[in-house]
């Protein structure tokens, strides 16, 4: 029975053939996966004191927000009351009033459409091109375009509503608008004639870039039609230092 | 025995690919991700960005204060209005206006999607009122592309060479577009024949909206 040794040293040096590089595989791996685990609890910690002023810096400008609207509820109060007392006054007031909706200033009702976009959450982003697999501001610049081209009347992104001040930026991957941190998904509602709205936004002409993104899987785009929209107003500030009328 | 060490092999390969997955989950969108520069950045225009809104607080509280004074000695609250009505004409671009500011001059190829980007940069440096040649850029504008490199705005074409005039804090608009890696950097890259002049201006003069 000498012939079951050869045997048996072979299949001994088959299993080493395969166990070496699994261990070898193994330790890579964990190797890999532990330095990264390191490097992000290293880059939270540099980063700590940054994110924290930066959420202060965001709450803090939503309390001044809800002070400036309350200064603006105040005023308003003081010129409807007055205006009710004098025939000159009131159709000033007519007019103001006017012009804020125009400016979006007051919030708006109406039917239009909701826009939806997103970051690909779901499989390997493509490799070659991972700045195309996020959404950008001027994906949003590009939608909001779109709209006021479809006569749209108010549109709104994740709450802010847009107006002659309103712009919309990146700084790193976060999307600033209305110098108010926000990340996706966005939610942009456009309130407007309807047909109109879901009519260019299907069009295949318009919005080439963002519905070949979508076609890829490297970005989520959906368009939805609604009946009951609502576009908040305008809550940042809005006063004229430099521009005087003639 | 072979078997198993298949298996083996087999599980590990399965746990390096996970853990090469988990490297590509690069999808989380939180601060945390930002870079030290980034955040630096974000730190600064949200500072920026409140300060606004104190100076805007103050110059509230100040008008309401003298509003309320106004109608309690019955002389009503006309001077609110009238100023009110000022600063709106100019938010909805129905006014003509007048102010300082800057000028840039593009004379070259370009195209609608680069003036949207640079209507929405003007802004965010604090533009109040802009204008592309003749054409006043309201709250609800729209850029198209037109025929022969043309652009549209608001249904009217421009042929070009164009120049978009913003009324501001002429400093703050002229660094915001000219600096470093600015706007027009990016766009002398983009359009390499095309020739940006940008210049500050005293006194610039605006017209008001095209009715729509």
């Amino acid at each position: 029975m000498t012939g079951s040794k050869p045997g048996s040293g072979a299949r001994a040096s088959r299993t080493a053939v395969l166990l070496v590089p699994a261990l070898l595989f193994g330790f890579l791996s964990t190797v890999l996966w532990r330095t990264q685990l390191e490097r992000t609890d290293l880059t939270a910690g540099y980063n700590a004191p940054l994110t924290d002023s930066a959420r202060q810096l965001q709450d803090e400008q939503s309390s001044l927000k809800s002070q400036l609207a309350d200064l603006r509820a105040r005023l308003d109060g003081i010129q409807a009351s007055a205006a009710a007392q004098s025939g000159t006054s009131n159709q000033l007031q007519q007019q103001i009033d006017g012009l804020k909706a125009r400016a979006g200033l007051t919030a708006m009702t109406g039917e239009g459409v909701v826009v939806e976009l997103d970051d690909a959450r779901t499989g390997v982003p493509t490799v070659k091109e991972p700045d195309k697999s996020v959404c950008h501001a001027t994906d949003v610049i590009d939608i909001v375009n779109t709209a006021w081209r479809a006569a749209a009347q108010a549109v709104a992104v994740n709450g802010e509503r847009l107006v002659a001040r309103s712009s919309a930026y990146c700084i790193g991957a976060t999307v600033i608008v209305n110098g108010t941190l926000k990340s996706p998904p966005f939610n942009i509602i456009a309130i407007g004639p309807q047909n109109d709205l879901a009519g260019a936004f299907a069009d295949p002409a318009q919005l080439r870039d963002i519905k070949q993104r979508r076609e890829d899987g490297s970005l989520a785009f959906r368009v939805t039609r609604a009946t009951a929209l609502t576009a908040p107003a305008y809550d940042g500030a809005s006063s004229v230092r430099f521009a005087s009328p003639q | 025995m072979g078997a198993v060490a298949a298996s083996l092999v087999a599980l590990l390969l399965g746990l390096l690919s996970v853990t090469q997955f988990r490297s590509q989950d690069v999808y989380s969108r939180s601060l945390q991700q930002e870079t030290p520069s980034s955040l630096a950045t974000l730190i600064a225009s949200l500072s920026d960005r409140n300060n606004s809104l104190r100076d805007e607080i103050f110059d509230l509280r100040l008008r309401v204060q003298a509003a309320e004074e106004s109608v309690a000695s019955g002389r009503g609250s006309l001077t609110e209005s009238q100023r009110q009505l000022s600063q709106l004409r100019v938010l909805t671009a129905e006014s003509p206006v007048r102010g300082p500011g800057i000028a840039l001059s593009i004379d070259g190829a370009f195209d609608d999607r680069a003036l949207a980007d640079l209507v929405n940069e003007l802004r965010n440096a604090g533009a109040e009122a802009i204008a592309v040649d003749g054409a006043r850029i309201g709250p609800r504008s729209w850029f198209a592309s037109g025929p022969g490199g043309s652009v549209v705005v608001d249904g009217g074409v421009l042929p070009g060479p164009w120049v978009v005039r913003a009324i501001g804090a002429q400093e703050v608009l002229y660094v915001a577009i000219t600096r470093t890696g600015g706007i027009v950097g990016q766009f002398a890259l983009i359009y390499p024949r095309t020739r940006f002049a940008t210049t500050k201006e005293l006194a610039l003069e605006l017209p008001p909206r095209a009715a729509r």
